[in-house]
This record gives structure tokens, C-alpha cells and sequence, in this order.
């Protein structure tokens, strides 16, 4: 039913559905969104500026702090596109634990997600139990590195810090007991009726559009497209890691959820295996201090997406140019699509679908208003 | 006798009494609500957290009072008023001790006069308060209750067709007196009150109104300090005007066993229903609003009009 006119409704910079701050500024007719308009640049903090006025060394811990849920992938994804530009070899110790943190940290984020999507939806019992069992994997990850996040393990030429036997063990039997968690879990979300009418046929992304729309990550395999840098391009040592990408034809917010539950129980496979195949050997190999000039990007699975790093050195030991693509810059446009058409209830839970991660992402905008 | 009613009305069973019960069963309702969850709820204010509501009640008494610019004063300032009352005044008709504070023929029909009083209310708080997030959430809640209103009274009627009577408390008596509840004997009534309940009250999986991942608070969200504490307060009553109708209409109401007085069975039989509510507020996500009035229309009411066909063949007392 059309009333004529339509009610401005404003989403941000703070609401309770986002946890980061954008603001989108939605037109709704009734109940129905016709309109969105986002705008961006509220936690932009200048990084690419700052990462070229420090050496190489320096910015690895500026790349941790792009943010917080993903910084394993920014530093991964920093290290390789330096050790691009050098070019140095990394000891395959070092690979494998690169790896294993790696596939740790998409358990963290994937579990995050799917509480956070969970508390949307107002399923609160599930957050809850998720996030409880996010609380071992943190705790799992300050044994290893000493941080809940920013674990600032990788280092250019290697890890910093080893994997002991009696660690690996308990991740082992860490990972056993919570693939049975998550297979509970994906039970209660396949069968329970309130959670599925909130999220089957919300949030639509036709295969298609998520192409053209440049979408990335999750939200691009839930609409049935198996691209994967992991498989496609492999980094680390995937290349001999068998494992499988995970898809799902739904298109809708319901299809992101599970294959984001899947995912985590073929992370936890990744980190299975790759504990048993831990080669020997040292950790890390000393880089040079200047770098000659040379170009290189680096592309990683961060736990959203596809993440690029683009470098440039000019023969000193800071960076001429570097830059950071995030994958949620990547599935903004193909969220402000399927955001049209939807009820004002379903906003939330599409805007999460996409697993925003804003701090990563940011641009400035520049705003040009005709006189 | 002019003492006695004064005690009766504020003291017992009347508003200090009814205020404790209102506290206790918001208690009970976090502490519950917690432990489904793996979690613990309120532990440090008095024994294991009992004293947690009020301490909230006294923390948000002295707070800050925000008045948006463009509300409108005199309904804003009124509506917390109007609201803490109304459960009060649906509480009095209750037979909490076996006989209730104000008993006459017709107490069913002025239930739910009041509860759509309560309804009303919520929707002028969204209205006046002059911020798109109220609005939506005044809008939804009107619109809530255009879908549980007809089976919230059907369900309510019910007993009373059995009953031969429309007073509350002729109605428990009546269970007591036959000794059988209307918990079997009309089972799909017990179903309906309890989910139209949880509509009336904004639990999930019917708080839409308040929805806070989607619109802030809803109608709630431009309140503060003292004019929140009486919201609250009036929620807690309105949990215990629920669970106390549900115990008495289809749970026996108070009936005294051995030497336990009528009124502690009854808190009893309501912290039963509390349990129940609260579990479901739990296990369940959010629905929406098309969903909700969709499925109110379709499922509820018709299931309801097959109950009440059922009672006038007799089936049901």
C-alpha cells in the first residue's frame, strides 16, 4: 500500500544494528525500503597516508590495527605483499603457523558473525552460546600469541612466535569439541521455524548481480559462485592443504549463514591437518632493512573476503605507496542492492549479511553539492 | 472499615504488595532468562541479585531527564504516569488472595478494556515522542494489537462461557469448586492467552514494538531518568497482571492447600506461568510485523473460534 509520501529513516553513525559507524539514510514507504543512501568516511583514519612515513617493521603493527576481527589477514596479507617485494622466502614452519592462526581467526570471526546475526534476528540464546564458544578460541589464541586480538605473531620473514606440542594437542582437541558445537548449532538454525522466516528470501543477491556488483567473501559463495582465493590463487601453504570451497545456492541471508557455519567446520578440518603436517625447521629468516624499488600485491581470504595489499618501494626503508582494498568495500555496493525492496525489520539483518567490518573499509567521501 | 480499605488498597494486597510482586517477578524473569542462556544474571544486589530491579529502579529515579525539542510536553510528561497505573488498576480486579480488591459482574470485559488502555498508551508514547525511531515503534505496536486483540478476548471469554459468569473471580471459583482446570479443559484457550500475551507484553518472539537491533528502542527511546523508571516499573506490573490472569482464569486461581494460604498457591501457580513465558522469550527469534499479523490471523483466530464452537457444544466444561 503507497501513502504518497515517504519517512526518512537514518541508520547511524551510532544504531545498535551497526557495529561500526556508517550512516545510511533510508527512504520507506510503509514498511518497504525504495531508497538508500549511504555515506561513508566516519572512521577513516588515514592509514595508507601513514603507512608511508614508517619503515617496513613499523607499519606491520599499524596493517594489525586496520582492524581488529580480521587483523591476522591484514598482517598475512602484509608480510606476503613485503616478502613480495624483496623478494625473501619464508621458512615453511613459519607457513604453517601463519596458516593455523589463519584458519583460527576465521573461526573467531565466523562465530562472532553468526552470534551477531543471531542477535539480530532477536535470538539471543544463540548469541549467547556462540560467543561462549568464541571465548575458548580467544583463549586458545592468547595461549599461542599472547593476545585475545592483534596477536602480532607474523613478522616480515616469519612468525615470531612457535606452536608447541603440548599447544597443538589441546587445539586439536579444542577443534573436536567445538565442530560438534557448531554441528548443534547449524541443527537449531536449519530447523528453527522464527529464525528461518527472518532470514530465507531476505536479502536476495542473484548470482549475476553479485558478479557485476564486485561482492566478495561469503556473501558471494552464498549466491552459489565458487570463488575462493584460498583455492583460486593459493597462498601459504593451501596449495597443499586439500579442503573444500564452501557454497550454497540460497542467494539469501539464510544462505550466508550456513555457509559461514560450514566454513568453520572446514576451518577446523584446515587446522586438523595442517597441526599433523607441522614441518620442522626455524621460524623466521632476518629481512633487509631497505627494500629496492619494486612493485607486488598480496591477496588473502580474510575471514569477510577477498583483502589486497598493493605496495611500492623506492629503495629506502618506508613504503612509496600502500594500499588497502577490504573486502566489505567490496560487498557495499551489492548490500545498498538488495537493500532495496526489503522490509525495515530486514535491514538490520541484511547489513549484517555482509559481515560489515567498517573500520577496514573506509574512504574518504567527498560530498559535491550543486549550487 | 474505612482503615481497612485504605491498608488494603496501598498496603496489601494493594500497591506495596503488588510493587514487591512486581520486582520479585522481574527477578525471577532475568535470572531465568539468564540461565537458558549459560549465563548468570544479576548476582551482587542482595542475595544472589534479588534486589537488582529496584536497585535499577533507584539508579534511573536519578537520572538525567531528556526532553527532545519537538515532542509534545504534556502527553510526553503524562504517558509514564498513565502507564505505571493501568496495570495497577487491571491488578486490582485480579483474585490474587482468593477474593480480588474490586469484584463485580463484567471484570473479563474490563480486563481487556484496560489492556487495550495499556496498548493506547504505548502507541501515544511513539507518537509524541516526534522521533522517526517512536514512531515506527508506536505504529508497530498499534498494529501488534489489531492481531492479538480478538483472540486475547476469545480466550478470555472462554472460561467465562463455562464459568456462567463474567467476574474473575466466580470464574476461579468455579475451578476450584469442580476441581478441574481450564488448562485441559480448554487447552487451545491456555495456548492462545499465553501467545497473545506475549504480544500484549512485547516479549519475544512478539517484540516488535521494541525491537532494539532495528529501531534503537522503538517507542521507548527518546525516555529517560524517571520517566523510563516508571516504564519499566509498568512493565514488571504488566508481567505480573499476566501471569496472575493466566493463573487464575486456566490454572485453578488461589485455592487453599492443606495450610498454605490461597495467596501463596497462587504466586506459585503465576511464577509457573512467569517460567513459561520466559522460556519462550528464550528459545525464539524475532518475528516480524507482516509475519506476526499474518500468522495472528490465520492460525490464532481461527483455532480460537474452533474453541469457543467447542465450548457451546459443551466440550470444555
Amino acid at each position: 500500500m503507497s501513502y504518497g509520501s515517504t519517512i526518512k529513516v537514518p541508520f547511524g553513525p551510532q544504531h545498535p544494528a551497526l557495529k561500526e559507524p556508517e550512516y545510511f539514510l533510508f527512504e520507506v514507504d510503509g514498511d518497504i525500503v525504495v531508497k538508500v543512501t549511504p555515506r561513508i568516511g566516519y572512521v577513516h583514519r588515514g592509514v595508507e597516508k601513514a603507512f608511508e612515513q614508517e619503515t617496513y617493521l613499523h607499519n606491520l603493527y599499524l596493517a594489525e590495527r586496520i582492524c581488529g576481527i580480521c587483523s591476522h589477514a591484514h598482517t598475512t596479507c602484509y608480510t606476503q605483499t613485503v616478502e613480495g617485494l624483496i623478494p625473501l622466502e619464508v621458512p615453511p614452519r613459519a607457513v604453517y603457523i601463519r596458516l593455523i592462526m589463519a584458519e583460527l581467526e576465521r573461526l573467531h570471526s565466523h562465530s562472532l558473525w553468526v552470534g551477531i546475526a543471531a542477535h539480530e534476528a532477536g535470538f539471543d540464546t544463540l548469541f549467547m552460546y556462540l560467543w561462549r564458544d568464541r571465548e575458548m578460541i580467544m583463549d586458545l589464541m592468547e595461549e599461542i600469541s599472547g593476545n585475545r586480538v592483534t596477536h602480532a605473531i607474523n613478522t616480515i620473514g616469519g612468525v615470531r612466535r612457535d606452536i608447541t606440542n603440548e599447544q597443538a594437542n589441546k587445539i586439536k582437541k579444542f577443534m573436536d569439541r567445538f565442530e560438534g558445537n557448531v554441528k548443534e548449532y547449524m541443527k537449531v538454525l536449519e530447523t528453527e521455524q522464527t529464525f528461518l522466516k527472518r532470514t530465507k528470501g531476505v536479502g536476495i543477491l542473484k548470482p549475476r548481480d553479485a558478479i557485476s556488483l564486485c561482492a566478495v567473501g561469503p556473501t558471494l559463495r552464498a549466491s552459489g559462485i565458487k570463488s575462493d582465493v584460498r583455492a583460486d590463487d593459493p597462498y601459504l601453504a593451501y596449495g597443499e592443504i586439500p579442503f573444500n570451497v564452501i557454497t550454497h545456492d540460497g542467494c539469501d541471508v539464510y544462505a550466508r549463514t550456513i555457509v559461514r557455519c560450514e566454513e568453520m567446520i572446514e576451518s577446523a578440518n584446515i587446522i586438523r591437518y595442517a597441526l599433523d603436517h607441522l614441518p620442522e625447521g626455524k621460524i623466521r629468516v632476518p629481512p633487509p632493512r631497505t627494500i629496492a624499488p619494486n612493485e607486488s600485491v598480496g591477496r588473502v581470504e580474510a575471514p569477510r573476503g577477498e583483502l589486497i595489499h598493493y605496495a611500492r618501494s623506492n629503495g629506502t626503508a618506508k613504503p612509496e605507496r600502500y594500499k588497502v582494498r577490504s573486502p566489505t568495500l567490496g560487498n557495499l555496493a551489492s548490500v545498498c542492492q538488495t537493500l532495496i525492496g526489503a522490509h525495515v525489520a530486514d535491514i538490520p539483518m541484511i547489513l549484517a549479511g555482509i559481515d560489515p567490518c567498517f573500520s577496514c573499509m573506509d574512504r574518504m567521501t567527498i560530498t559535491v553539492k550543486k549550487a | 472499615m474505612v482503615l481497612y480499605e485504605i491498608v488494603g488498597v496501598f498496603i496489601y494486597p494493594g500497591m506495596a504488595f503488588l510493587f514487591g510482586l512486581a520486582f520479585l517477578y522481574e527477578w525471577i524473569d532475568r535470572k531465568f532468562f539468564a540461565r537458558v542462556q549459560n549465563r548468570i544474571g544479576p548476582l551482587y544486589t542482595g542475595r544472589s541479585g534479588i534486589l537488582q530491579p529496584v536497585a535499577d529502579f533507584i539508579k534511573l529515579l536519578s537520572k538525567e531527564d531528556i526532553v527532545p525539542a519537538s515532542c509534545e510536553r504534556p502527553v510526553f510528561s503524562a504517558i509514564p504516569i498513565v502507564y505505571a497505573t493501568l496495570p495497577l488498576i487491571a491488578l486490582f480486579v485480579i483474585p490474587i488472595t482468593g477474593s480480588a480488591l474490586i469484584a463485580f459482574e463484567g471484570d473479563v470485559i474490563f480486563l481487556m478494556f484496560v489492556s487495550a488502555l495499556i496498548t493506547l498508551t504505548v502507541f501515544l508514547a511513539g507518537w509524541s515522542s516526534a522521533g522517526s525511531f517512536s514512531r515506527i515503534g508506536g505504529i508497530r505496536s498499534a498494529l501488534q494489537m489489531l492481531s492479538y486483540e480478538i483472540p486475547f478476548g476469545l480466550a478470555l471469554i472462554g472460561p467465562a462461557i463455562s464459568a456462567h459468569s463474567l467476574s474473575l473471580t466466580k470464574i476461579a471459583q468455579w475451578q476450584a469448586a469442580n476441581s478441574s482446570w481450564f488448562l485441559w479443559l480448554q487447552p487451545i484457550g491456555f495456548a492462545a492467552v499465553l501467545i497473545s500475551l506475549l504480544a500484549e507484553l512485547e516479549l519475544v518472539p512478539f517484540d516488535i514494538p521494541e525491537a532494539e537491533t532495528e529501531i534503537v528502542a522503538g517507542w521507548l527511546t527518546e525516555y529517560g531518568g524517571r520517566r523510563l523508571a516508571l516504564f519499566r516499573l509498568g512493565k514488571d506490573l504488566e508481567l505480573v497482571v499476566a501471569s496472575t490472569l493466566v493463573a487464575s482464569l486456566y490454572l485453578g486461581g488461589a485455592q487453599p492447600l492443606f495450610f498454605i494460604p490461597p495467596v501463596v498457591i497462587l504466586i506459585l501457580k503465576s511464577i509457573i506461568v512467569l517460567l513459561l513465558i520466559s522460556f519462550v522469550r528464550a528459545i525464539f527469534a524475532r518475528f516480524r510485523i507482516d509475519q506476526m499479523t499474518s500468522g495472528m490471523w490465520t492460525y490464532l483466530l481461527p483455532l480460537m473460534i474452533v474453541q469457543i464452537l467447542l465450548v457451546q457444544f459443551g466440550i470444555g466444561g
